[in-house]
């Protein structure tokens, strides 16, 4: 029961499950990769889309709007969470420039 | 048709993600990842998830990504270094990269699919107002919920940002 007919045309549920890993893996090779915050927060971004796609294809294929209620739900935490990650990085800009996540470690116990 | 247009969808989100990995300058990251966005509203159209797509286009591609243009644009790109303080690092991430799409592989082979819930008319799915009626009558408290998560944002954000009594 995992083909979706749309358009006409049958879709395997699969197919979209899998996009959305490769992006989520895609965005955690970023995260863990990359080293100035900036790109970081946007790898996230990236994470957080993935798990929107595969959140709207289980709607779809149960044909359930909560899902999609749930997808809305998350675009709000990730907007947020984009407002408020780029606050505290302007103003760590603010005192000095920051290559290198690595060097935001004054609150290491 | 509906085929065509999920590879190509997803061969330019795959793209752009990949981009937003490999760019070495943070201004082509962000593009890159309005790629990502708008190839990815492609599909959510797909899904019938109309209004899900208008949002996608609005906050994400719109608001989201002009607010990180806005932060790099004040604070000039900041070129990456090449090399990494960690030692391994790079190696590790690939191990664990490799581990974990090993996992989700295996999960979304392991799927068992429900039968679809009986009695939804597909031609009024995910428009304004079958969601509209979800939102404002069953989920009207997470929903009221999710304005205090952005008045408390906003709040943070103005905090953050203030200018500081020592710097008038």
């Amino acid at each position: 029961m995992s083909t979706m007919t749309i358009g006409g045309s049958d879709l395997d549920a699969s197919w979209f499950l899998i996009l959305g890993a490769i992006l989520f893996i895609i965005g955690a090779t970023g995260v863990l990769v990359r080293r100035n915050p900036l790109v970081i927060l946007i790898c996230i971004e990236l994470m957080l889309n993935a798990v929107n796609l595969t959140l709207l294809v289980f709607s779809r294929q149960l044909q359930n709007i909560e899902g999609q209620l749930f997808a809305l739900m998350s675009m709000t935490v990730a907007a947020a969470e984009a407002v408020v990650g780029l606050a505290i990085l302007v103003d760590i800009f603010h005192v000095r420039e920051v290559e290198d996540v690595d060097e935001l470690s004054e609150m290491k116990g | 048709m509906a085929i065509a247009i999920f590879f190509v969808a997803a061969l330019m989100a795959v793209l752009g993600a990949v981009g937003v990995v490999a760019f070495r300058q943070p201004i082509r990251s962000v593009l890159s990842l309005v790629v990502v966005m708008v190839a990815l509203s492609i599909l959510f159209l797909l899904l019938t998830a109309q209004f899900v797509f208008v949002v996608q286009i609005i906050v994400y591609a719109g608001a989201v990504m002009v607010l990180f243009l806005f932060v790099i644009a004040l604070f000039g790109p900041a070129r990456e270094l090449a090399r990494t303080q960690l030692r391994f690092q790079s190696w590790l991430s690939g191990v664990f990269v490799l581990v974990l799409l090993g996992l989700i592989w295996s999960m979304v082979q392991g799927i068992q699919y429900r039968q679809p819930d009986k009695g939804t008319d597909l031609a009024f799915f995910g428009t304004v107002q079958s969601i509209a009626v979800e939102l404002f009558t069953r989920y009207l408290y997470p929903f009221e919920l999710t304005s205090i998560l952005l008045l408390v944002a906003a709040i943070g954000a103005i905090y953050l940002s203030r200018k500081k009594i020592d710097d008038l």
